[in-house]
């Protein structure tokens, strides 16, 4: 074993400029603790720098666990970089295990060559289960994010095995997220309890080390508080009544639900729809459908009062005709109801006052283009735009007037997503071509082609609409090449082509600006055929010309750039060190880019200052969640560091029991569990063979928990073999009702039937916190149709297979001790014979299916539980699988089946009329 | 021995039934009392045996004695519970082993009107076939797009719909890039990268 757990920093190149970034580098290389950061205080360049210490150090295995995709990519840049500047010639940078890396071979080669690597947790508690890995080569483990790391998460498990095997390699945590640790029981010591860490290192915004760091040099921040139109506050007044209306109606049906403390203003500042969803989560599958419906219902008010301030008039308007669209009875079906808050007078005022704000009177009802002189527009324009074009007007003033030595560099705009980044791209570069005849009664440019992509969109729409119903096999295939891709989508393409010479909108975490991209596209322009008719219609309309040229973009230099991102996750904090941005304008809020300007502010001394303009919108959504934001995140910290004081006398109690680490945690699990668990003494451990699909639930890490061993296998059949003759299928409630449905279930059950002796359902319920099985059916409720729905499918299930048994668990915890108690006394299963049963000749059993894609695939008319597999062995996803040809798939699947996968990819919903 | 039904489309309650709250739910098929070993016989191969939590606690023997009085008579043995304490879950647990030693299984009500709506379907579903359970109901186009689409987490019906709507076809929709479908409204970042992740996955992961 070789640790490299030594207490000397090695000789490498920091990049941590300010004091309590160093701090926290020191502490975090020389001690095993739960550091807790605010965010954008730059957890990341911290983690950089600390597995940069372990890359050149050679012939350590350290692993990154619960990194994301982005946290990837992001380190891996900044390790590859550091190699390179401190020449570390042995450093190997961040080496990436997920998906991608398949071979079982390969994967053991690389472990066994050491280095830092980031491994997906799915894969990783799989190896180190297998012994692919062995936890005791592990020097140490570094965890990202881990606020998530509950008691029954796959990383706690990762955790526990690692711990387990090997007591002397390092765990060291890092969270940004402190509000995730502020509900439940003393959250704190839960977790590190989880981290196996004992020391917890706290730091918010206030920290002494942190403020004097910070304080060097402030940002100058010109705060605005943009209102919005009248019609904006009557949309979003209306959509509070809906709120309000719709919470006393859930209050109504649901009397133990805890909203007492619900408030108007509570709705504008927190996820309300989400925290009224977790409150019914434990329930869910016994209240009635009203009620569900009403918990949707909130989720897409919440969804409306965002796109109010995101989205222009008339995509919002596009996108509630869309939810009007899509909750309209279909003619087919009798049982369709439509969400009860459609019929309030508030959703009245709120359809109409948003189509109001992009035309007046009735929208024509024909297919043919309509003059849109024949429309009475409005295009109400968002107030921010034009705002921010004051502002980039000020900053160019401003440029002008100093010398050029000094001014700086360029222009940032953050905002708070994609979406955001191309709209304000589009419109300033519209504006920008129009400038010279702004006047305002003309609606701009930029809302003109909107208006005229809906309007396009609207006709289709209006036509497909009419027709309705339209059956599968009535459909007309289109001709694979020939689909126009995205049919308003490319006018956007089209205008960042142009932009591009000022508004280089780059999209970091996949490191694709549009810059690059509108290259590719314009090498092929067929796809802006249907574009042109659009322009036709424009240049009509306004005669002057768009022409962009050659000469115009080299005019631009480099400080005038303007460059447009969305907020970021991780990747801001690089963003502000490779700009240097002079001016930032945040359009949105964001209190985490706030301190990253601060950090970046601070960390470069000899750089200019950095001015800051601060937009919102006043009394709405966005300022409350901001100001809420950074509340919650300083009362948190105050708790956890209450805690931490309150902790110390258990935690050094606790660290005696430390030394047996399986004593430990099972101490630490059988308290959880009512009766508590006791260990069999026998010769050959107990074993369960499990899925490995199954390890995204937390069975198998509680069923390791009481000592099993537990065997990761692919299984064609069942999930857990308990004994050479038990076979489970777990579903929990959810899994259960959408497996009846598509007819899943029965074929599971079928094949259980034939491979073994006794099929057993598990029908596991949501773990609650109190242990109680919640009743499946309320009386005070209606009986809904869906439920007694389940029930009877579970009657007609049991009559057909009346040899299955169901096991019925309140909680993962209590199937865990009904699974040990199956076990006792019987022989255990042969992993071999497990992952043969169901096997055909032929069928390759190596291999491991990813299960969101290959739910999908099973969507798909004419995909079902025999076929599906061919596809999987033959098409690498479902992109593939929607571009292949009709002649490839009735190969694969008959031609029928063939046939119907083909339709349901090329059917195009608007050209049917024309194709029958 | 198996007791013969009088009506073939009546129910035999045990007589030891007698007062058994869930007995009134039973609304939509006749049954009357006889003698009989389970508590109900609801088809010739179909019988039950009822308990309560509550009564299982003061009596734990009971149940076993029951069990064992069927023999191996019956295709399809169900031991109806009812969750009538808190304290359930070591009797369930227990109830589990001994329940797939005998050969029964166990269907869980929470209250009685659910119990007896068992005891009906039973009887109602005796012959149905099982093509309710078997395969996916016909659908319409647009549902089946809607199934598709809204297996990606997050993604709802009027996302499905908004998707299908900007791009037409299912085909453009699954080859359009992240920036193209953030375009359509609603569709924010994370929904369209995992929409767009989901679509590209490889469906083989392990080696």
């Amino acid at each position: 074993m070789d640790h490299t757990h030594t207490h000397d920093i090695p000789a490498i190149r920091l990049s941590l400029p300010l004091p309590y970034q160093q701090e926290i580098f020191r502490e975090a290389y020389n001690d095993d603790a739960f550091f807790i950061i605010a965010r954008g205080l730059g957890v990341q360049q911290i983690v950089a720098n600390l597995l940069h210490a372990y890359d050149t150090v050679g012939r350590s295995l350290v692993i990154l666990v619960g990194a994301t995709e982005s946290d990837n990519t992001q380190l891996g840049e900044e390790l590859a970089e550091k190699a390179a500047i401190s020449r570390a010639y042995d450093a190997r940078g961040l080496i990436v295990v997920n998906t991608d890396v398949t071979n079982v071979g390969s994967r053991q080669r690389m472990y066994a060559r050491g280095g830092v690597f980031t491994v997906t947790s799915r894969i990783l508690v799989v190896d180190l289960l297998t012994g692919l890995l062995d936890p005791t080569k592990v020097s140490g483990l570094v965890i990202l994010h881990a606020e998530k790391v509950t008691a029954t998460s796959l990383e706690a498990f990762i955790i526990r095995i690692y711990r387990q095997k090997n007591r002397s390699g390092f765990i060291k945590a890092f969270s940004e997220n402190p509000d995730a640790l502020s509900s439940g029981f003393s959250p704190l010591s839960t977790i590190m309890r989880n981290l196996f860490i004992q020391k917890s290192s706290m730091w918010p915004r206030y920290h002494i080390r942190v403020a004097q760091s910070l304080e060097v040099r402030k940002a100058e921040v010109i705060e605005l508080e943009v209102g919005m139109t009248p019609a904006m506050q009557s949309i979003q007044n209306a959509l509070l009544q809906c709120i309000e209306i719709s919470i006393s109606e859930l209050r109504k049906g649901n009397i133990g639900l805890d909203i007492e403390d619900w408030s108007v203003d509570s709705a504008l500042h927190r996820s309300f729809d989400v925290l009224i969803r977790k409150q019914l989560e434990p329930v869910w599958h016994r209240i009635s459908s009203r009620t569900r419906q009403i918990a949707s219902d909130l989720t897409t008010f919440r969804t409306i009062l965002l796109g109010l301030l995101s989205l222009d008039a008339v995509s919002f308007h596009q996108y509630l005709e869309t939810i009007l669209a899509s909750h309209a009875p279909k003619t087919n079906t009798t049982s369709h109801t439509q969400p009860p808050w459609l019929f309030l007078d508030a959703a009245e005022t709120l359809f109409s006052t948003a189509r109001r704000r992009v035309f007046r009177g009735e929208f024509p009802k024909r297919s043919v283009p309509i003059d849109i002189a024949d429309i009475d527009l409005v295009l109400e324009e968002q107030p921010k735009w034009c705002v921010l074009s004051n502002i980039l007007d000020e900053i160019s003033r401003t440029r002008q007037s100093i010398s050029s030595q000094n001014r700086g560099g360029p222009t940032l705009i953050m905002c708070h997503d994609r979406q955001t980044c191309v709209q304000i791209a589009e419109y300033l570069e519209a504006n920008v071509s129009t400038s010279s005849l702004l006047d305002e009664s003309h609606p701009s440019r930029f809302m003109t082609r909107k208006f005229l992509a809906f309007q396009a969109w609207k006709n289709d729409f209006n036509l497909f609409h009419s027709s309705n119903a339209i059956r599968e096999n009535q459909h007309q295939p289109v001709d694979s090449k020939n689909v126009t891709l995205a049919r308003k989508a490319p006018a956007n393409k089209r205008r960042r082509v142009r932009g591009t010479a000022q508004f280089a909108t780059t999209v970091r975490d996949q490191s694709i600006s549009y810059f690059s991209e509108s290259k590719t596209n314009e090498a092929n322009p067929t796809k802006f055929q249907m574009l042109d008719d659009f322009e036709e219609q424009l240049d009509t309309q306004t005669p002057e010309s768009l022409g962009y040229s050659e000469r115009e973009f080299k005019m631009h230099d480099v400080d005038e750039t303007i460059v447009i991102y969305p907020y970021g996750t991780d990747s801001d904090d690089s963003l502000l060190e490779e700009l240097k941005p002079r001016n930032v304008i945040m359009y949105n809020p964001n209190a985490a880019f706030i301190r990253r300007i601060e950090v970046f502010q601070s960390s470069n001394e000899k750089s200019n200052d950095t001015r800051v303009y601060f937009m919102y919108y006043g009394g709405s959504v966005e300022e409350q969640t901001y100001l809420s934001q950074v509340r919650k995140e300083k009362d948190t910290f105050t708790q956890l560091i209450r805690q931490k004081a309150n902790m110390a006398i258990t935690l050094t109690s606790d660290s005696n029991l430390i030394s047996d680490p399986q004593e430990q945690f099972l101490r630490t699990l059988n308290t959880r569990i009512a009766g508590g668990g006791r260990l069999v003494a026998t010769t050959e451990p107990p074993r369960v063979v499990v899925d490995v699909r199954e390890f995204r639930s937390s069975l198998p890490s509680l069923l390791h928990g009481k000592s099993i061993t537990i065997v990761p296998c692919t299984l064609t059949v069942g999930d857990y073999i308990l004994t050479p003759t038990i076979c489970v299928e777990r579903k929990s409630i959810k899994d259960l009702i959408s497996s009846f449905k598509d007819g899943r279930l029965y074929s599971q059950v079928e094949a259980m039937q034939a491979g073994y002796q006794e099929p057993v359902l598990l029908i596991e319920f949501d773990q609650d916190k109190s242990f109680n099985l919640e009743p499946f059916l309320d009386l005070n409720t209606v009986v809904s149709s869906t439920q007694s729905d389940l029930q009877a499918k579970l009657v007609l299930l049991t009559l057909h297979f009346p040899k299955l048994r169901i096991i019925w668990s309140s909680s993962p915890y209590q199937t865990a001790e009904i699974f040990e108690d199956l076990k006792k006394g019987h022989q255990e299963p042969d992993p071999i014979k497990a992952i043969s049963v169901g096997l055909g000749d032929g069928d390759d059993a190596s291999s491991i299916y990813a299960t969101l894609p290959t739910e999908m695939l099973k969507t798909i008319p004419g995909i079902n539980d025999k076929n599906y597999k061919h596809i999987l062995l033959e098409i690498d996803s479902i992109f593939e699988l929607s571009n292949a040809q009709e002649s490839g798939l009735t190969r694969l699947l008959g031609q029928e089946a063939g046939r119907r996968v083909h339709r349901f990819f090329s059917s195009n919903i608007y050209s049917h009329s024309s194709g029958d | 021995k198996i007791q013969k039904p009088s009506g073939p489309s009546s129910i035999i309650v045990n007589t030891r039934q007698k007062g058994n709250p869930l007995l009134p739910y039973i609304k939509s098929v006749p049954w009357e009392y006889g003698d009989i070993i389970p508590d109900y016989l609801v088809t010739p191969t179909t019988c039950m045996l009822f308990l309560s939590l509550k009564y299982h606690r003061l009596h734990p023997e009971y149940i076993y004695t029951r069990m064992k009085s069927l023999g191996k008579a019956y295709t399809l043995r169900i031991l109806l519970i009812l969750i009538d304490t808190d304290q359930h879950t070591d009797p369930i647990k227990e109830l589990t082993k001994s329940t797939m030693i005998n050969g029964l299984t166990i269907i869980l009500t929470w209250s009685a009107a659910e119990a007896g709506r068992y005891v009906e379907l039973y009887k109602v579903m005796e012959h149905t076939p099982a093509t309710m359970i078997k395969e996916r109901q016909k659908e319409d186009y647009m549902s089946r797009v809607e199934d598709f689409a809204t297996t990606v987490r997050g993604v709802n019906k009027t996302d499905s719909l908004g998707l299908i709507s900007m791009f037409g076809s299912v085909r453009a929709a699954v080859n359009a890039t992240e920036d193209q479908i953030g375009l359509v409204p609603g569709w924010g970042e994370k929904k369209t990268r995992r929409w767009c992740a989901a679509v590209r996955e490889d469906f083989r992961v392990g080696g």
